[in-house]
């Protein structure tokens, strides 16, 4: 088991900046998420943590040593790509026995390593195959065991379920995590999909414009978002500007925003006297006996099942809301509540 | 679905006026020769089947040498411009600054007709020629050297492989590029060099295009005439050279056994060339 600790990493191409000052570092057996949106950068860093891109400027280290300028033939990570990247003229045993014959390893050993693969992915019966005789899931499994077959320091994922349906992916990324899990490898994914990485990760990157935003666990991130664009990104979020007017009892801010006067609970003090504020949908209760109460107009609704999306407008600031249920046409005034400690607060406005 | 004769009459009728021709003016032309080599066709005489001419033919040590030389010729301007054409087909596979300008460069070859190429090539190793001037010049060679018409075919080696490897580039690069970055970046992930690469990866997924090379230049540069009388050796004739003699001498039937040889050395030696290549690729596996 390996850790990788990235430090001060710069990346340029040409003009445009692709990473600026990422560090992170990644403990060993730890399964870590880069997510953002697309051009953000966590491509690039996974590109340059498997040793395809060499940084402009900063460091890699994996399992305490300088890999930056190390090629990725002689690094010993093991990529996962979107496309799966099959040797499309190799069938599925040759497939996964590719890197072992690079590596020099004996017959008898690398039999025994495929048959274990094999045995964990359930390929068994498709060694023979040529891999356009699998289908999607199994494309996909096969270019996971030729990674774990490597048994390499550092595994990684670059979008790797993109290309399958809703059902197998989920699938997929049960198998993935257990497989990481069992072996305790340590395994960085890159993704754009939150729900994928929330239900993934150990801990989660959120990358935005070469930037990293935040990096914790997916629970600190969904309930305690730094910044609004965490908030925005993970889950669905309602962000207004506040100005804060006082402390009106340890950490019980008193704000002042569209929505009136809010109170909102933070054991650290805002970082600014104007900053932004966030709650999640959920966190409001329709008719509720808290004393913090906003009255504000139903605008549209959307019914989801379990629960009834709900579009509120109050003088020009619109949010939303999510309620079990509800007996309110659009057009009517509707009232709830929303606790202290559901509002968090964010980074000052810009 | 079954097909009746009429379904195949009206196949048959479509195909007609394309492939009937196609078939007709070959399958005529395969068929002079064949029977003009065993004695039928004669111009100045009875004609009736004789395998004289084939008996004289396979007696005459002019005859082997020709095969040989002419094999000598296909074989190796394949080899050659096939081996010439890989690294540039790699080296060209994502453009870059000025990649299609070096590639149109490169291509120009085939726009220059082989006999043009021959001429200006001569002019070139000839005993007044730049080479010999710049041998001299640098104090080299004390005195011009012959290097036109060499013993061993060198001249013409050289100009079927400056004349065909633009044609191996063209289909090579075609192959190479449609080899996908992410099986190329997955394959050095496992910890392929660049030889591993090429030789697991590059040259399996382009054998097509490597066998269409090999197979095209070969039986190109097997027939050759034009290259052969201008730039090679006086103590050789490839086998057009030798056909062309009897032909121009009236010797048609013998002329026809080498024209009907020429025709089936191109056809096994194409198979042998493609079987070769593919064995090599791809006869050991991943090992």
């Amino acid at each position: 088991m390996s850790g990788v600790f990235i430090r001060n990493v710069h990346m340029r191409f040409g003009r445009f900046v692709a990473l600026e000052d990422v560090s992170l570092s990644v403990a060993p057996g730890e399964f870590v998420t880069l997510l953002g949106p697309s051009g953000c950068g966590k491509t690039t860093l996974l590109k340059i943590i498997s040793g395809f891109t060499v940084p402009t400027s900063g460091h890699i280290e994996i399992g305490g040593e300088d890999v930056t300028q190390v090629p990725p033939e002689k690094r010993d990570t093991a990529l996962c790509f979107q496309s799966y990247a099959l040797f499309p003229h190799l069938s599925v045993n040759d497939n996964l026995e590719f890197g072992l014959l690079n590596k020099g390893m004996a017959r008898g050993e690398r039999g025994q390593r495929i048959d274990e693969v094999a045995a964990q992915l359930a390929l068994e019966l498709q060694l023979a195959k040529l891999p356009n005789q699998l289908s999607g899931g199994q494309q996909q499994r096969v270019s996971l065991g030729r990674a774990l077959a490597m048994r390499p320091k550092v595994l990684l994922f670059d979008e790797p379920l993109s290309n399958l349906d809703a059902k197998l992916r989920d699938q997929v990324r049960i198998e993935i995590r257990r497989i990481q899990k069992s072996h305790a490898l340590t395994a960085i994914y890159v993704t754009h999909d939150q729900a994928e990485a929330l239900a993934m990760s150990d801990r989660v990157v959120v990358m935005n414009a070469g930037r990293v935003e935040q990096v914790a666990t997916p629970e600190e991130l969904y309930h305690a978002p730094r910044t609004s664009f965490v908030a925005d990104f993970i889950g669905n979020a309602n962000v207004i500007d506040a100005a804060v007017l006082g402390e009106d009892k340890p950490g019980l801010w008193r704000l002042q925003t569209e929505l009136g006067q809010l109170q909102a609970r933070s054991a650290a003090p805002p970082r600014a006297k104007e900053i932004r504020i966030c709650w999640r949908p959920e966190a409001a209760e329709l008719d509720g006996t808290e004393a913090q109460s906003i009255e504000a107009r139903l605008t549209h609704r959307s019914f989801q099942g379990h629960y009834t999306d709900l579009f509120l407008d109050k003088e020009g600031c619109e949010f939303r809301i999510l309620v079990p249920q509800v007996h309110a046409d659009v057009g009517d005034l509707l009232r709830f509540t929303l606790a202290p400690e559901k509002i968090v607060l964010l980074e000052p406005v810009a | 679905m079954q097909m009746t004769a009429k379904a195949w009459a009206k196949v048959a009728l479509l195909l007609a006026p394309g492939l009937g021709l196609i078939l007709a003016l070959i399958g005529t032309v395969i068929y002079m020769a064949v029977t003009q080599s065993f004695g039928y066709y004669n111009l100045s005489g009875e004609s009736v089947f004789s395998l004289e001419h084939w008996a004289e033919m396979l007696d005459r040590r002019l005859y082997f040498r020709s095969v040989q030389y002419s094999l000598y010729i296909g074989v190796l301007s394949a080899v050659f411009s096939v081996a010439l054409a890989y690294p540039l087909a790699i080296w060209l596979r994502k453009p870059f600054a000025g990649s299609m300008l070096i590639g149109t460069l490169l291509k120009a070859p085939l726009l220059v007709p082989g006999l043009v190429a021959a001429f200006l090539f001569i002019n070139v190793i000839a005993y007044h020629g730049i080479v010999n001037q710049l041998m001299e010049a640098l104090g080299i060679w004390d005195g011009p050297r012959r290097l036109q018409n060499d013993r061993y075919g060198i001249a013409v080696l050289i100009l079927q492989t400056w004349k065909n490897m633009p044609f191996a580039l063209l289909l090579l690069t075609g192959a190479v590029q449609g080899i996908s970055d992410d099986v190329l970046d997955a394959a050095r992930d496992m910890g392929a060099g660049s030889f591993t690469r090429f030789r697991k990866i590059i040259a399996p997924l382009s054998l097509s295009a490597m066998q269409a090379a090999l197979v095209i230049i070969f039986i190109g540069a097997l027939a050759d005439f034009s290259f052969q009388v201008i730039a090679g050796p006086t103590n050789r004739q490839s086998m057009s050279q030798l056909m062309i003699y009897f032909q121009g001498h009236g010797r048609w039937h013998d002329a026809a056994v080498v024209g009907v040889t020429l025709m089936v050395l191109a056809l096994i030696g194409s198979a042998v060339l493609a079987v070769l290549a593919r064995l090599l690729v791809r006869g050991e596996r991943v090992r």
